[in-house]
């Protein structure tokens, strides 16, 4: 259980969000010219690092807005929140 | 417009704490990312929406809650029987949706409105929600989305110790159980 600080209504207890898996994933301009192995890599494959990870979370319990978290997997620990569409404040 | 019947209709005391459910109560929802939207609204209302997190605006006739940076919900204070809802909604309809201003729906039906009153209404809350309820209890007019008792719930502080609590009307039956079955041990 941990605290998160969502970007529009600020800090609420985790159980009121949902994690939306891996951000930062582009989607391949030209899908169609992919192979299926491309394709598959870009639709199933996720990093899943111990150590900080980039992730996405929805607020779905509160403002149903998407953000996106900068997260330490091993120990819970948020370094920082950012709203969609902003770049990273910590390098990626 | 379809007239449901609520699930709840009732009322109960423990000691100093009054459950009841108020209808019919009208309830829009509002939806807009343009400009205008607010000033729109302030014409129509004289209340503009509130920008700020958490808070909500109000006159006599009608409250506005944040929801969402871009999502409000308009809710009559007075008892607004059926035939005079359609009146708001379609003023907001032709001034807001007509216009491509955003989107209004009513809601009048999806939502319950449960007004809680009495000293021990947030140990009642505490009991089964994760929200901390401190900055929420010192604020008149506060506005919080959480969960109760794994129920999405809209809490709005309208005074000292009132609230009006808006729950889902498919779960609102549950929840009235579970506020009465736990108001019991408080």
């Amino acid at each position: 259980m941990f605290i998160i600080n969502c970007p529009y209504c600020g800090e609420r207890d985790q159980t009121e969000f949902s994690s939306g898996g891996e951000a930062h994933i582009v989607r391949p301009k030209q899908p169609t010219e992919l192979s299926d192995d491309e394709w598959a890599e870009f639709l199933f494959m996720r990093k899943n690092i111990k150590g900080i990870q980039f992730e996405r979370w929805n607020h779905s319990h509160g403002c149903r807005k998407w953000f996106n978290v900068v997260r330490d997997t091993s120990n819970d620990k948020i370094h920082a929140v950012y709203k969609m569409g902003e770049k990273p404040p910590v390098n990626k | 417009m379809l007239n449901f019947e609520t699930t709840v209709q009732d009322s109960k005391s423990y000691g100093d704490l009054t459950l009841s459910e108020v209808e019919p109560i009208l309830k829009i929802n509002l939806r807009s990312n343009k400009r205008e939207f607010s000033t729109k609204i302030g014409k129509l209302l004289s209340i503009i929406p509130p920008i700020e997190a958490n808070t909500s605006s109000g006159n006599e006739d009608y409250s506005i809650l944040w929801l969402s940076p871009d999502e409000w919900l308009i809710y009559s204070n007075k008892k607004t029987p059926y035939e005079q809802q359609n009146l708001l909604e379609e003023n907001l309809f032709n001034n807001i949706s007509y216009t491509n201003q955003g989107s209004v729906t009513n809601v009048t039906d999806h939502w319950v409105m449960i007004n809680l009153k009495g000293s021990k209404i947030y140990d009642l809350l505490s009991k089964s929600s994760p929200y901390d309820f401190k900055n929420f209890k010192m604020k008149k007019g506060s506005v919080a989305q959480t969960l109760l008792n794994h129920t999405d719930v809209i809490l709005h502080n309208i005074d000292d110790n009132n609230i009006n609590l808006f729950v889902r009307r498919s779960f609102s039956e549950d929840l009235w159980l579970w506020i009465n079955d736990s108001a019991r041990f408080l």
